[in-house]
């Protein structure tokens, strides 16, 4: 059974075409995947399933019932994380879930179960009675979820839930998004973190300029770039990397340095056997090499080949 | 639909009075403004006059004896002086009024045609009423004897002389003046409507803070219409707007004991009238602002002038008439008017044509209000 059917959809800002007659579907228990850079059309496509926007044209099913003629029973049945914290600061972490479920119809000994299991799943029943503003980064971005969960929506909307938080929160909310989807939900999730992506999606889609570029699993995905390479270089600092002349060596197509590890990330060509050069350049500029692997294309290399950006542009 | 309007209602009249400044802002400033009025416009019935008077008739015995008449005046300082003086003294508001006995004076009583007398002052009829009352009393009483005395001078000093030595007697007796209450407490609605005009206005903003951040976006995406969030907005508005009013008007009649001039339930629906116009106009400040700064600042644009304009802090009477002309085109010197009117003794009925517009007001802003609000198609807007 399909949780969400999206058919034609498209949305007009005056002559700007933001989504381009997007059709897609998405079943029971998935996970789904929702990428683009910024500016892609994904959020506008997202706030039109949450009823925040009307389309231009086309239709939004949830759970076979159009939106637009039937918007309170496909809104009963949804769940919006929003990307920026949509919080009451002066409202304690219960009154906070409490009213929000409350807007769902729920009242009396039901809201109060339903409040109390939402900031358990979320980790924050002993933060009960605090206030938002006390709260770290993580622990606001777990209310936030906390406040989409209590009404018990069938399909939840996650957009960008991890963005700017700890790694130990952010491994929180990923294994709260795998325990909402074995109690049977099925979630939407947007992320700038490919790796999160790849971790907990079991389809996904690629957005650019409005349209839907691909979309499949992480494996059907990366399947369909035959002729792309990862290298990884490690180095001992990234202070030599020749980073502009390694851009220059024919086939090279992006050169990411990543100063938490400290590695060099090259997109190349498969057809251009350019190994030898790129390490060349990096010896010539003084860099001191300590491990070289050349990797599987994955849904970076995907994503770059097919809108020539970074997910982060 | 009007169960989630209650629950949004509850919720927002809950947050919003959990801060102690919100019962400062929406009771607090109207009570103050009452407070106010008292002492802007108080005590101007009680006070003595302060009256300057000029003899340009001097040796002659009628005018010498108004000097006398007016001394001998209850709540009356009376000080003798130049004209240039009086002058002087009336603009730099030392004096009250001024009395300019002029050459030929008493001759024109005794010839039984008064004349040569001018009443002078920058405060206008509240305060030379009793003066002019008292002398033209005084100056008939003396133009009646000339008149029956003729040419003849003997009868006229016998019947003077009898007239002065109080054998005709003037009694003055003092009955309840509330002209002074009644500005006070109209003052007092005056200072009611900008601070209802600003309560709406906060809370409608709420509207604006709730886009700020993001819960408004949240709001919408549950089953809760952009039309049921903004109608409970109306409805907190309103319910707030009633209860200042009913709470300014109780200390207004019980707690500063002002005489109103009309009974309560006027009064309520007058006012329960212009809430509604109030709102309108929070709405579009609201749906012309792009946050809650530009809110704040178009509400200073508006409101303080506005009421300014219409007779809200200083009566209209003192103003120009050109701004008075500006005032009919704003909805608070209806709402004034309509006082006024019913201060004199008028039914809610004589003020129909003022409902009338108090009710069109409402309808014009809040068509103007809708208009904005359903042109927007942005998220970080309205839906």
């Amino acid at each position: 059974m399909n949780v969400l059917d999206i058919r034609g959809l498209t949305k007009k800002f005056g002559n700007f075409i933001a989504v381009d007659n997007i059709s897609l579907s998405i079943r029971e228990g998935e996970i789904f995947g929702f990428l683009g850079a910024n500016g892609a059309g994904k959020s506008t496509t997202i706030n039109m399933i949450a009823s925040l926007l009307r389309p231009s044209s086309g239709e939004i099913l949830i759970l076979d019932r159009d939106i637009a003629k039937q918007s309170r029973f496909a809104k009963m049945n949804l769940g919006m994380v929003p990307q920026d914290l949509a919080i009451y600061e002066d409202m304690t972490s219960y009154e906070n879930v409490s009213f929000f479920a409350g807007l769902y119809g729920l009242r009396g000994t039901e809201l109060k179960d339903r409040t109390e299991e939402a900031l358990q799943f979320v980790g924050l029943a002993d933060k009960a009675k605090s206030y938002p503003r006390d709260f770290s980064g993580g622990m606001k971005r777990r209310l936030n979820i906390a406040c989409a969960l209590a009404h018990k929506p069938k399909l939840i909307i996650m957009d960008e839930p991890t963005v700017g938080i700890d790694p130990q929160s952010r491994n929180y909310i990923l294994n709260s998004v795998r325990k909402l989807n074995e109690d049977g939900c099925t979630i939407i999730y947007t992320s700038h973190y490919m790796e999160e992506v790849e971790e907990i999606c079991s389809r996904i889609a690629i957005v650019d300029h409005g349209k839907i570029i691909a979309e499949g699993t992480k494996e059907q995905l990366t399947a369909t770039i035959t002729d792309m390479k990862d290298i990884r270089i490690e180095v001992k600092s990234l202070t030599d990397v020749p980073a502009d002349q390694l851009r220059l060596i024919p086939g090279v197509r992006t050169v990411r340095l990543d100063e938490m590890e400290p590695v060099i990330r090259i997109h190349s060509d498969a057809a251009v056997d350019n190994l030898n050069r790129i390490l060349k350049e990096l010896i010539a500029s003084g860099a001191e090499i300590r491990s070289v692997e050349e990797q599987e294309p994955n849904l970076e290399t995907v994503f770059l080949t097919l809108t020539g950006r970074n997910l982060r542009d | 639909m009007w169960r989630d309007i209650v629950w949004l209602m509850l919720s927002t009249l809950k947050r919003t009075f959990r801060k102690r400044s919100s019962w400062l802002l929406f009771f607090g400033l109207p009570i103050a403004g009452i407070l106010v009025s008292t002492v802007l416009y108080g005590g101007s019935g009680q006070s003595v006059l302060r009256v300057g008077i000029v003899n340009q008739d001097s040796g002659q015995r009628i005018a010498a004896d108004t000097v006398q008449m007016v001394q001998g005046l209850k709540n009356i300082k009376l000080v003798q002086m130049s004209e240039n003086e009086l002058r002087s003294e009336l603009a730099a508001s030392n004096l009250d009024t001024g009395i300019i006995l002029g050459s030929g004076y008493s001759q024109s009583i005794r010839g039984g045609n008064p004349d040569h007398i001018t009443i002078q002052s920058v405060k206008g009829a509240t305060v030379t009423a009793y003066i002019k009352a008292m002398l033209n009393q005084y100056i008939d009483n003396i133009s009646s004897i000339s008149r029956i005395a003729g040419t003849d001078s003997g009868k006229f000093d016998q019947l003077y002389g009898a007239f002065q030595s109080k054998e005709f007697k003037l009694t003055v007796s003092t009955v309840q003046d509330t002209s002074s209450t009644k500005r006070m407490s109209y003052q007092s609605i005056g200072f009611l409507i900008m601070f209802m005009m600003t309560s709406a206005v906060n809370l409608s903003e709420l509207i604006l803070i709730n886009r700020e951040n993001r819960t408004y976006f949240r709001i919408l995406s549950s089953p809760i219409s952009s039309k049921t969030y903004v109608l409970s907005n109306i409805l907190v508005n309103l319910c707030v707007m009633l209860s200042q009013i009913v709470i300014a008007l109780f200390f207004l009649k019980y707690v500063f004991k002002l005489s109103t001039g009309m009974s309560m339930g006027p009064m309520l629906f007058v006012l329960g009238l212009f809430s509604l116009t109030s709102v309108g106009i929070s709405l579009v400040v609201v749906a012309f602002s792009k946050n809650s700064a530009s809110a704040g600042a178009l509400q200073n644009f508006i409101v303080t002038p506005s009421c300014l304009l219409s007779g809200c802090f200083i009566p209209l009477e003192i103003m120009p008439s050109a701004v008075r002309r500006i005032a009919d085109f704003l909805p608070q010197n209806w709402v004034l008017e309509s006082f006024e009117k019913l201060q004199t003794g008028g039914a809610l009925s004589s003020i129909w044509f003022n409902l009338l517009l108090l009710v069109a007001f409402a309808a014009l802003f809040f068509l103007i209000a809708s208009y904005k609000f359903g042109r927007n198609n942005d998220t970080r807007n309205f839906v």
